[in-house]
């Protein structure tokens, strides 16, 4: 794997899961992280955006990380308690730097067909963050009260 | 007007397309794909006037959001215009995130946006 399980802590051993580079295996994926979040009681609200952010990762590392070669994998591992839960994706591309990335809602990018998935992935959870060489991207969402 | 499974479902009030989409989420991407190329389909006679409504729509990405703005585009374009309805809050706050709220019009219902399309006409 390109960066290495992560560490366990607090909430527990990670589910890892290695995906072939296929539009099915998100849905597939997102039907295993929605359904430890049902589980766990999370609302609509709350499912609606892990989703969302969680499609736009995995859509990305195929797409631009792994440019839809369906000799390269998709990473993911998962964990989650009643309070929160964590994402990670990582692909076999050679990574970016989201700060090029152009600000979508900029009046000259408005129309710009792509470049939306970072910052829904950004509004959707409480904490994005990227790896230093941009080819993993860790996600937490905290359930409130 | 339809049938009942079709993705995309599209009729007609005086000269104004109106596109209804198959209830649920937009997730498959042969969904995506199909839904960008019956609104681009769409888009071919100029000047369209199109409706799209998202009754029923729960759920989609930003590859969805790519589509409607390539559909935008086009009819910018030819004189056109794409105006959208019955968007669940949800999916409503998608747009207004990423700002497409400025892009397109957007209404409550498919009929306020159709009426708006004729009093535009009217003017």
């Amino acid at each position: 794997m390109p960066a290495g399980a992560p560490q366990t802590d607090d909430l527990g051993p990670w589910t890892e899961k290695v995906l072939p580079t296929t539009l099915s295996a998100v849905r597939q994926t997102e039907r295993e992280v929605l359904g430890l979040l049902c589980d766990l009681g999370y609302d609509e609200d709350h499912l609606f955006a892990v989703r969302l952010a969680l499609e736009e990762a995995l859509v990305n590392a195929m797409k631009h990380g792994n440019g839809f070669d369906p000799e390269r994998s998709v990473f993911v591992w998962y964990r989650a308690s009643p309070e929160r839960v964590e994402i990670r994706v990582a692909d076999e591309g050679g990574g970016f730097d989201p700060d090029t990335v152009p600000d979508p809602t900029a009046d000259e990018n408005l129309e710009r067909p792509c470049g939306r998935g970072i910052m829904l992935m950004r509004c959707y959870m409480d904490r994005v963050a990227f790896s230093p060489e941009g080819n993993e991207v860790s996600m937490v969402k905290h359930r409130e009260p | 007007m339809a049938k009942p499974n079709e993705i995309v479902r599209v009729g007609e009030h005086e000269g104004v397309k109106l596109i209804r989409l198959g209830s649920g989420a937009i997730r498959e991407e042969q969904e995506v794909e199909a839904i960008g190329r019956e609104l681009l389909a769409l888009t071919a006679e100029p000047g369209q006037r199109l409706v799209l409504s998202f009754l029923g729509i729960e759920y989609l990405t930003s590859l969805v959001l790519g589509k409607l703005i390539q559909v935008h585009k086009r009819l910018s374009e030819s004189g056109g215009e794409i105006r959208l309805a019955d968007i669940h809050p949800r999916i409503y706050e998608v747009f207004r995130i990423t700002q497409l709220d400025k892009l397109f019009k957007v209404y409550d219902h498919e009929r306020e946006a159709l009426a708006s399309f004729l009093s535009d006409a009217e003017r």
